[in-house]
């Protein structure tokens, strides 16, 4: 009959009495999915936070890199780890292809953790524990966690965001006891963060292993780790060690040409990515870092400590 | 200009036909595409063969997205709403060059966005979230393809109120037409939205507008990314009904409910994006708890009101035909013979049960946190669109093929298996995505060991048996795919031509017998009991995921 006009009077046929009872059963279960959610903010222990901050991608970068220099206590793989204290802010952030910082959590502590991303969408994705929240550019998401179990938890990007997507990975542990540090080889970490060096230190002039120091920093808290390892594996970009004073396949202008690295060359290459290509990685094209000349200098030196 | 069709009795505009075609046959196109790529995606994602490149990885998931959920179902309805409200109703096309116009911009659309993605300039995913950017050209593409799209909605109209003004069908408008309708008033909202967020993004893309917030991307790309599923759902319960009726003579026991349940869809469907955002910063709490359900769940309980009326509509006619004993000799007597049958019944189980479940679950604020992003996403949409709608499209073509085309189909005993083969197919690889996105797989992932990372790391052992079978649901469904895309190209271009009802090889049921009295208790006990049984399903799945839930850290 559904191709032709339904039977005279249709519209005033009794509803039978299975396919009342069915939809009397559907509409309890539907409302009851709705009061189940609304009592879960109640009774519940995981609810997503409603709290939201604007901020923007500079500023949110910038915050992330005071709290990174001011907190953090050692380094593992090139990422900074930072030890926060219960009940208080932690600012994680995202970039292309990395999550810094890594931290030590205390179980059944709360943490006030910041999540927001440098340049476009990642999702915050908490394994093994499977919990997982989008981070966007622009938005600082708060979110308080407390951490229910001891263990190692990775923090992978579920949310596509370019060619080394897969390579977004950080780490997470939550600790009981002091003890459990060994367990995840942070036994040598400091006890407490370095105080921070007094501001003001441009008119000083470094020593070079000075320099070679505030250019690991460099590389640490600005993400070049992402991409630039230094243990000679090269996925995503050319690795440091090793490459000051090497003659390097790029392409220019689509021609391709054998240039030396020397400083001039790492010069250009951070200020104007784009103008020479290292052939291999012409997929995966250099953003442009807003570092100063300082910066520069220390990561030069940082580079050519590398042999 | 008519003819008379010798088969049904129903009178079928030639120009209609011939746009009927020509989006159908775009349609098969788009989804030859769409299952090419995703045969090398799942061979790429399971580690061991791990066939694509990164590069590759992405572009095709790109490309597979945009050919498997806009390009081949948006054809198939277009043609489906043509034959909707032409043929049923009896009618003419009102402007026949306006459907050209619209076929020649959709096809226009698939051709450049398509071929944007293959130059690898459109990197970006189906949702595309700014900033990350595509070529301009990818998402005129888009455009161009909506705009014909929309001209194609309002021609359906056009022809709606011919057949109104023209009495061509009685009193009032048969189901499956009122169903297309509630499909065509849900894909004008879906499609305006669609503008609203595709126009400015490719004014930014070509650097005429200097930011697209993200945020508001998403809230409205979604507007356009989940009611688009709702148009699916529409025409697919009205194409349930239709073969429901074409194959044992049932219909709806109570037309009342069924119009009122579409009706739902419209109303409840308007901010389907809302679940989307159930992990993302930005909307509070009780707008996504209001938004997800309107307080009741409307739309979610519009699906399980068919989920009652089209199996009793099968269930009273079968009955009536005389297979009256016990519960279920009505479905064991059934024609299972005939492909477009098996394939709605199949389409059925397979949206309730995989996709129906977990879509209810999975979009439940909290218990969104162990599912958001991860495969069991995909895995979820496997059930709905693939299962439900892909199988209801390829189901409802067994009987385009004879009625439309005027053709027989070749390879008859192909099409009586191909059903099966892909719902166990579709089947086996959505249950085990869920399961995977249950154990913290990523989506769009192009590897899963995290090679070149800082750190790695190992997902719970099971994983590599739900990979492997992920793997084997994944080629069972490409097989029937393309053998089901053989069976209707080789019937449509070579084969015999259908000269009158002898040649039907599917049945074509006249209306069940009327009861001679008045029917009073249980009309579909049978029915009652399947869907008590999913409810059971349901609960157990429900109490499943918010234990899960329970058991990990908090987090407010």
């Amino acid at each position: 009959m559904s191709l032709y006009s339904p039977a005279e009077g249709w519209y005033y046929k009794k509803v039978a009495k299975d396919e009342k009872m069915w939809m009397v059963i559907a509409l309890i279960l539907c409302i009851a999915l709705f009061i189940w959610m609304v009592m879960w903010h109640v009774y519940g222990k995981q609810n997503p936070s409603s709290t939201t901050y604007r901020t923007s991608t500079t500023e949110f970068a910038k915050l992330s890199e005071s709290y990174i220099k001011k907190n953090m206590v050692g380094l593992d793989n090139g990422v900074p780890v930072v030890r926060p204290k219960p009940n208080t802010d932690v600012f994680i952030l995202s970039e292309m292809w990395r999550w810094s910082p890594a931290l030590i959590l205390q179980k059944d502590q709360s943490y006030k953790f910041h999540i927001s991303s440098k340049d476009l969408l990642h999702g915050f994705s908490i394994q093994p524990v499977n919990m997982n929240f989008q981070v966007f550019p622009g938005y600082d998401y708060v979110l308080e966690f407390k951490p229910t179990e001891v263990g190692e938890y990775k923090v992978i990007c579920n949310e596509f965001c370019g060619i080394g997507h897969h390579t977004m990975i950080g780490r997470i542990v939550v600790i009981e006891k002091e003890e459990d540090l060994k367990l995840y080889g942070y036994e040598n970490l400091k006890k407490e963060p370095d105080p921070l060096p007094e501001s003001g230190s441009s008119g000083k002039v470094l020593t070079e292993a000075e320099m070679v120091l505030m250019g690991e920093q460099v590389y640490t808290l600005k993400g070049c780790a992402a991409c630039h390892k230094i243990d000679g594996t090269s996925q995503l970009a050319p690795a440091w060690n090793g490459l000051f004073g090497k003659d390097e396949l790029v392409i220019e202008n689509g021609k391709k040409i054998t240039v030396k690295v020397d400083e001039d060359y790492i010069k250009e290459s951070i200020r104007t990515p784009q103008q020479k290509l290292t052939v291999g990685f012409e997929k995966t094209p250099m953003p442009i870092f807003p570092l100063t000349d300082e910066d520069v200098e220390h990561v030069i030196a940082y580079i050519k400590s590398l042999q | 200009m008519f003819r008379t069709c010798d088969i049904t009795g129903f009178k079928v505009d030639l120009q209609s036909e011939k746009l009927i075609r020509a989006n159908a046959v775009f349609a098969v196109i788009s989804l030859l595409l769409a299952v090419t790529a995703a045969i090398l995606l799942v061979f790429t994602r399971y580690q061991p063969v791990h066939l694509l490149g990164a590069e590759w990885y992405y572009r095709l998931t790109t490309f597979h997205g945009l050919n498997a959920l806009i390009f081949w179902i948006i054809f198939f309805e277009i043609a489906g709403l043509y034959f909707g409200s032409t043929v049923i109703l009896n009618t003419r096309f009102c402007a026949p060059k306006w459907g050209w116009i619209a076929f020649a911009l959709m096809v226009g659309g698939l051709v450049m966005s398509n071929t944007i993605i293959l130059m690898g300039k459109a990197d970006v995913m189906l949702t595309s979230y700014t900033p990350l950017k595509a070529h301009p050209l990818y998402y005129l593409g888009i455009i161009l393809f909506a705009v014909g799209a929309l001209i194609a909605v309002i021609l359906f109209f056009g022809n709606l109120m011919i057949a109104r003004r023209e009495k061509a069908y009685g009193d009032t408008m048969p189901l499956v037409a009122y169903g297309l309708m509630t499909a065509a008033i849900i894909a004008v909202i879906t499609l305006a939205t669609g503008a609203i967020i595709y126009i400015p993004t490719f004014l930014w893309s070509l650097g005429l507008i200097d930011n697209i917030d993200p945020a508001m991307y998403k809230l409205i790309w979604w507007g356009l990314g989940h009611s688009s599923q709702q148009i699916n759902v529409a025409a697919m319960v009205s194409i349930w009904y239709m073969v429901s009726f074409l194959s044992v003579g049932g219909t709806s026991i109570n037309e009342r409910v069924s119009r009122s349940a579409f009706v739902l869809y419209i109303l409840f469907i308007c901010l389907a994006s809302a679940h989307h955002l159930l992990t993302d910063p930005g909307v509070s709490s009780a707008w996504k708890v209001w938004n997800t359900s309107y307080a009741m769940y409307l739309a979610v309980l519009a699906s399980m009101i068919h989920a009652f009326a089209v199996p009793s509509s099968f269930e009273v006619a079968q009955r009536r035909w005389g297979y009256n004993k016990g519960l279920f000799q009505w479905l064991s007597k059934a024609p299972w013979g005939n492909p477009a049958f098996a394939a709605i019944i199949l389409a059925i189980i397979g949206f309730g049960f995989i996709g129906g479940t977990t879509g209810v679950i999975f979009g439940m604020e909290q218990t969104n946190i162990i599912v958001h992003n991860t495969i069991a996403i995909p895995g979820h949409f496997k059930g709905t669109v693939v299962i439900g709608t892909t199988l209801t499209f390829m189901g409802i073509t067994y009987y385009l093929i004879p009625l439309i085309f005027r053709r027989k189909i070749v390879g008859f005993k192909w099409a009586q298996w191909q059903p099966w083969l892909f719902f166990i197919g579709i089947a086996l690889l959505s249950i085990s995505m869920i399961v995977l996105g249950q154990l913290g797989v990523p989506r769009r992932h192009w590897d899963s060991t995290f090679s070149g990372g800082p750190f790695t790391h190992n997902f719970n052992p099971a994983v590599d048996f739900f990979w492997a079978l992920m793997m084997l649901g994944g080629s069972i469904a490409f097989i029937a795919t393309i053998i089901w895309i053989l069976v209707v190209v080789i019937s449509v271009f070579f084969g015999p031509k259908v000269n009158g009802p002898q040649d039907m090889q599917l049945t074509i049921s006249p209306l069940a017998p009327q009861p001679t009295k008045e029917h009073k208790g249980y009309e579909a006990p049978g029915t009652l009991i399947l869907t008590l049984i999913f409810l059971l399903v349901f609960i157990a799945l429900f109490f499943l995921n918010w234990k899960w839930l329970a058991a990990t850290w908090n987090v407010n």
